[in-house]
């Protein structure tokens, strides 16, 4: 009675599956039928006549058969299933201590797969979690996906999605239909004093329509928010709203605050609220929500229209769509547009969902980034699998040795499985901590505003993307040995005496084709980096117009109440710059009402005496006579402001060369008389053009100059304006200097900014430096994973020919000659990987076009000087290893094996 | 007499415990040691087996009886020792208080509370 035990035994011994579900029942029936004999063999033994024995023993069964065996089928199955369910789960168990134990066999393979993969999904989980936060999160408000955000084209000024005029913005609200309500913001940062809490400090403020709040539907988390009557309370008693950060840090969380009155901006303004700490509009950093304050009067004004400058955000009525929407906004558009001909001729505007409106143009770095870990992922996927291949072939001894005793492929599979999750489980768990620290590195190093959210945090969002990208890398790399392994005849392997390492031509050919595609998409990552890398030197080099160098910004904003007149002002920033003029060190100094490459200055239209009118749009700045002296701009025609461009002498104005160029080409614009309306009136204010000035760029390095007008301050003036120092030493020395006589002249007021004009233009290049440095970091990963990847083909295909290269040598072959048949092989695998790459980069590259200043996509000399490097590098990679085959004792490759 | 819900996993577990045996000797085993007291129905038996080796209490492999016929044999696993003798404590405790309360009930019902 004992082999079936033991047959049993053998069975598991091998984990092989006891027996299918459906094998149990026939199983059951056999049980119970020799229950039964025995039964009637006993009672027969006992003298009962057969007949009547098994009927006695029917009785026992405890019901009719039929039913019985019902019964007894549907518990046996049940016991198989879970049996099996069970054994399948031991398996694993035991797959996993199985791999467990060849990873410790072979540390260096294990830290160098986890260290690859947990350099890749790093990268991925930091990237995916600004992808997660910035466009897949539904924005913080209520319902956001019936706000819109509304805005204003017009073909004329190249103008598409720009800032409404408000007159336009009231006109929509009250007659589209289409919308529940319609809020707007002033679409220029604000800064506002606070006094009385320490030092003056300067804090963030935002105007926003009375109705903002209700429009998003946002309530506050103390106090209230803004009631829509607000909006048009004018400079008259004010109320404020502040942001939960502000009333934490500024005002340490003071319950009692709401309906206290501050000193904000020199005058007395009511805490109204606190917002929620989760409350945040993308691209919006907010310390104070001021109303807007406009008049009533202002309705009828022509500069409520003619200006642009207001973000507008709209609730759809509830089941209007974005179609109907637009083309009630269309009427209303169409009727301006014949009703004020002056400002609305040839104004359009459309609407955009708004999250889509906010994230539009982080959109695409983000998703180019996305993009790059993925392929850097693969990449490391390819390495862990050669890696893998090259131990499996190792093994293969092993795997035929167990095949030949019986064990399953699929067992075999799954041992093979086991192990690759286990290396992916590693490589997750790294990469997730390290992305996590990847997460921190990359809010801290963006640059401000580029990922429009406060805080990019892990959600279970990131956690399952991290999940499903490390079980789809098992996967990946765990494949490669199996579907070789799967193929060999055990005999072919063990007659194969004592050459375990060599590997077979399928190996050889997996581990070829793996290495290939590493190669294509490292080359193809990098020469993505390469064309941002060759964009950001070209705009490094662009020349901006001035001479940013030794120079010092100091921006100052005057608080409107206290410097109530024109005279206050240009009092103020006399002394300002005449102090500062006289500080030791100092070459020259100016006030400038916008520095270059610094946040936009106004535009408008204007008309030249004498000319039909033109449709174009012109940029403004306001200055002082020293600022070309500042900045080293040249005098190309005419001459330059003076001190006696007062406010009571003849209104003078500079102009750029391009404005120059493009509206007096082939004239002498000097002397010309300009006024800034398209169609100027009685009111209108005409000024001289006195002289021409060299181009500066005044947006960003890869835009051209704009057309611009520099009108004397002191005619023009502005109670924001930045301090221009030019230093003969290092500026940001003179910081403190400078401090000292803003205090001297008002000690109540906040400097808004200090820095020198050579960070300003570093700062306008700090989104193309990030996207750059960001891919050139993963590209340099994905580049030495690749040449990893050659060095390690190569050295397992020298290995294999070291015996080979030994009896070349003995019969007299140069050590060249023989590196050569193993480093060709490295090289023809690299050229392939090369020109599968640069295909591949071909199609890609179109995506970051708009990425690029001033390089193509298809950049010959990237792509040349990069696809040269990479073959370069994977000679090198290739050459090590086979020198140092070709370097082994001839003899003693012969005498081993 | 039917045996109470639960003592039957029990008393199949006890019978295993000296011993691999067939279905048809486990309910001699039962049957001849509670001298006829306990009669075990096929079905139940067999399902009580299935279910215990559902439970891996219990391990079982097609042999040969002495009387050369196919038989299933089923054999006790660590756990299903494991589990006999914890089960044994608390029936044992569970009959101990049964007979107890059987008891006390008779000899106090005269004089009530």
């Amino acid at each position: 009675m004992m082999p079936g035990f033991i047959r049993a035994g053998v069975r598991r011994l091998f984990q092989l599956a006891v027996r299918r579900p459906e094998e149990a029942a026939a199983d059951a029936e056999a049980e119970l039928q020799s229950l039964l004999d025995e039964h009637t063999r006993y009672l027969t033994a006992r003298g009962m006549a057969p007949d009547a024995a098994r009927a006695e023993a029917l009785r026992h069964v405890g019901g009719p058969l039929p039913r019985a065996s019902i019964l007894l089928h549907r518990s046996a199955k049940r016991r198989e299933r879970s049996l099996q369910a069970h054994e399948w789960l031991e398996d694993f168990a035991a797959d996993l201590r199985y791999g467990l134990r060849v990873l410790r066999r072979s540390p260096s393979l294990a830290v160098a797969a986890t260290l690859t993969l947990a350099l890749a999904i790093g990268a991925n989980t930091a990237i995916f979690s600004a992808v997660s936060a910035v466009m897949l999160r539904p924005l913080p408000f209520a319902e956001p996906g019936r706000l819109v955000m509304l805005w204003e084209k017009n073909p004329d000024f190249h103008w598409d999605r720009e800032d409404a005029a408000p007159a336009n913005m009231l006109d929509w609200r009250e007659q589209a239909g289409v919308f529940a309500d319609v809020a707007a913001y002033p679409h220029f940062a604000g800064t506002i004093t606070l006094n009385g809490y320490g030092e003056p400090r300067l804090l963030k403020a935002q105007p926003v329509t009375g109705n903002f709040f209700d429009v998003l539907g946002v309530r506050a988390e103390l106090g209230r928010t803004f009631r829509d009557a607000e909006t048009w309370e004018g400079s008259g008693p004010r109320a404020a709203v502040l942001s939960y950060r502000a009333w934490r840090d500024v005002f340490g969380a003071d319950r009692s605050l709401v309906g206290r009155t501050v000193e904000l901006g020199g005058r007395p303004v009511e805490i109204a609220g606190v917002l929620p700490a989760r409350f945040a509009v993308p691209g919006l950093d907010v310390d104070v929500w001021e109303p807007a304050g406009w008049n009533r009067t202002d309705r009828t004004q022509i500069w409520f229209r003619r200006a642009h400058w207001v973000r507008v955000i709209a609730r759809l009525k509830p089941g209007v769509t974005l179609e109907g929407a637009d083309a009630g906004l269309q009427k209303v558009v169409t009727r301006l547009q014949h009703d004020f001909p002056a400002t609305n001729r040839h104004m359009g505007a459309g609407l955009t969902p708004l999250h889509e409106f906010l994230v539009g143009n982080t959109r695409l770095p983000l998703l180019v980034m996305f993009g790059a870990v993925a392929v850097l992922l693969l990449i490391a996927c390819a390495n862990v699998a050669n890696l893998l291949l090259v131990r499996a072939a190792g093994r293969e001894r092993e795997a035929a040795l167990r095949l030949a005793l019986g064990a399953g492929r699929g067992r075999l599979f799954r041992q093979s499985l086991a192990e690759s999750v286990l290396l992916a489980g590693l490589g997750g768990g790294a990469g997730l901590a390290l992305g996590w620290w990847g997460t921190r590195v990359l809010i801290a190093l963006q640059p401000a505003g580029m990922l429009p959210v406060n805080d990019i945090a892990m959600s279970w969002r990131v956690l399952a993307y991290v999940l499903v990208a490390t079980a789809l890398c098992a996967v990946m790399f765990g494949l490669a040995p199996i579907l070789w392994a799967g193929r060999r005849m055990p005999a072919d392997v063990l007659r194969d005496e004592g050459r375990a390492a060599s590997g077979t031509l399928r190996t050889r050919r997996w581990g070829d084709a793996l290495l290939v595609s590493q190669v294509a998409m490292a080359l193809a990552l990098t020469l993505g980096a390469g064309l941002l890398v060759r964009s950001y030197l070209g705009l490094q080099r662009v020349e901006p117009g001035f001479d940013s160098r030794h120079v010092l910004a100091v921006r100052v904003d005057l608080p409107g109440i206290r410097f109530d007149s024109t005279s206050k002002i240009l009092a103020f920033y006399g002394d300002l710059e005449r102090e500062a003029r006289a500080l030791p060190g100092v070459e020259a100094a100016a006030v400038v009402s916008a520095v270059p490459l610094g946040p936009p200055s106004w535009s408008s239209q204007f008309a030249v005496a004498g000319r039909e009118a033109l449709d174009g749009q012109v940029v403004h700045r306001e200055l002082s006579p020293g600022y070309q002296k500042v900045m080293r701009v040249p005098l190309l025609r005419g001459r330059l402001l003076t001190a006696a461009d007062r406010r009571e002498a003849p209104y003078v104005v500079l102009i750029n060369q391009t404005l120059a160029r493009t509206y007096f080409p082939g004239r002498d614009p000097i002397g010309q008389r300009i006024a800034f309306d398209r169609v100027p009136d009685s009111s209108s204010t005409w000024r001289t053009i006195v002289g021409v000035v060299g181009d500066e760029r005044q947006g960003s390095l890869s835009e051209p100059s704009q057309p611009e007008f520099l009108a004397p301050y002191p005619q023009e003036a502005r109670s924001g304006m930045t301090l221009l120092v030019r230093t003969l030493d290092e500026p940001a020395l003179l910081a403190p200097a400078v401090r000292r006589i803003v205090a001297g002249l008002d000690p109540d007021l906040a400097i808004t900014s200090i820095q020198t004009m050579d960070r300003v233009r570093a700062a306008s290049l700090a989104r193309d430096r990030f996207l750059t440095v960001l891919m050139l970091s993963f590209a340099g990963v994905g580049m030495v994973l690749g040449m990893v990847g050659v060095y390690g083909v190569v050295a397992q295909l020298a290995r294999r020919r070291t015996r080979e290269m030994g009896i070349r040598i003995a019969l007299g072959a140069k050590a060249g000659e023989v590196q050569w048949l193993v480093v060709r092989h490295g090289l023809v695998l690299t050229g392939v990987g090369i020109v599968a790459g640069v295909a591949m980069a071909l199609g890609a590259t179109q995506v970051i076009r708009t990425l690029l200043y001033q390089v193509a996509p298809s950049d010959p000399l990237t792509f040349v000087t990069v696809s040269s490097l990479v073959l370069l590098t994977a000679t090198a990679a290739s050459w090590l290893p086979a020198a140092r085959a070709s370097r082994a004792d001839p003899c003693e490759v012969l005498r081993s094996d | 007499m039917a045996l109470l819900k639960g003592t039957l996993d029990a008393l199949v577990l006890k019978a295993l415990s000296w011993g691999p045996m067939h279905g048809f000797e486990i309910t001699r085993w039962i049957e001849d040691g509670s001298r006829g007291e306990f009669a075990i129905e096929a079905a139940a038996l067999l399902q009580a087996l299935h279910r215990l080796e559902e439970r891996r209490l219990l391990r079982a492999a097609w042999g040969v009886t002495e009387n050369n016929r196919r038989a299933r044999y089923y054999s006790l696993t660590p756990a299903g020792r494991a589990h006999l003798r914890a089960e044994t404590e608390s029936l044992k405790s569970a009959v101990a208080s049964l007979a107890a309360m059987l008891s006390a009930r008779t000899a106090s019902a005269p004089g009530g509370r």
